[in-house]
């Protein structure tokens, strides 16, 4: 299996990060992500215009399988690592032709961004911070939390395999009871 | 042949809707960003399943180019992803 990464646009530009005016800075800042994310496979620099990232959508963080003769077997629109082991699984079962899972995942896994999204969003501290809160409400201030967090979350949220079946129905019991609970709360109250 | 077409067709339409430097390198993270992306999920735009990956020639960080058909004979798993 071949892993290829392609630097898109800043996703959160700060003064640290500036939008992208010349293809040195984004080669500068591509090579720095392979450093620091310590990512072992290729790493690509798009063009300034985003004409690749464009061509598949556009999206803030999207990723494809694609089969052995070159077709899209999957498309997971926001990257969700455990979904992905789980196609990588299928399509190496089917000697890694066709389409896998239904072909297209576009489920907003926010846990994983927010557990994972610190790394990102710091860099372009303070404006970067500034305007996701003041854009989503939350969800700056969320990803800090997360971060502080990591310890107790990234087990759940930034796992690479799917969790196990008897997990999932232990998670699905406690937010039942959970729910429960509440309820019976504000009953008594 | 069929295939192709519906294909050709696809990127034309993709390229018409492109946006401009300025538009896709935006100095601050907007609401209209957000909103966008979410417009994306709902539309599933993007590279339809079964559809043959566009192929594209770009540099690597190391500065040797890589075309993405040279990968052809096994599974990739292709990410785009930002520095921040």
């Amino acid at each position: 299996m071949h892993f290829v990464d392609v630097v898109i646009r800043q996703a959160h530009p700060g003064p640290a990060v500036p939008a992208y005016h010349s293809l040195e800075q984004k080669w500068h800042d591509a090579w720095r992500y392979q450093q620091e994310e310590s990512i072992p496979w290729t790493v690509l620099i798009d063009d300034l215009e985003g004409t690749t990232h464009q061509i598949y959508g556009g999206l803030a963080d999207p990723t494809y399988l694609i089969d052995r003769d070159g077709y899209v077997a999957f498309y997971n629109m926001w990257s969700h690592v455990p979904t992905l082991h789980r196609a990588m699984a299928a399509l190496i079962g089917r000697d890694g032709r066709g389409v896998v899972m239904g072909g297209i995942d576009s489920t907003l896994h926010l846990l994983p961004s927010i557990t994972a999204g610190w790394r990102g969003l710091r860099r372009g501290l303070p404006q970067s911070f500034i305007d996701l809160e003041t854009s989503a409400p939350t969800l700056a201030s969320g990803t800090w939390l997360g971060h502080r967090l990591r310890p107790l979350l990234a087990p759940l949220a930034l796992r690479a395999k799917p969790l196990p079946g008897p997990v999932r129905f232990g998670f699905a019991v406690g937010l039942v009871l959970l729910a429960a609970g509440i309820r019976r709360m504000r009953r008594i109250r | 042949m069929a295939m192709q077409k519906v294909e050709v067709a696809r990127q034309l339409v993709s390229r018409d809707s492109r946006l401009s430097h300025d538009e896709y390198n935006f100095e601050h993270f907007r609401a209209k960003h957000l909103l966008s992306d979410m417009q994306a999920t709902l539309e599933k735009r993007g590279v339809p399943p079964g559809a043959p990956a566009p192929d594209f020639e770009l540099p690597r960080v190391e500065g040797a180019p890589l075309r993405l058909s040279e990968l052809r004979g096994k599974p990739t798993l292709l990410h785009f992803g930002s520095f921040t």
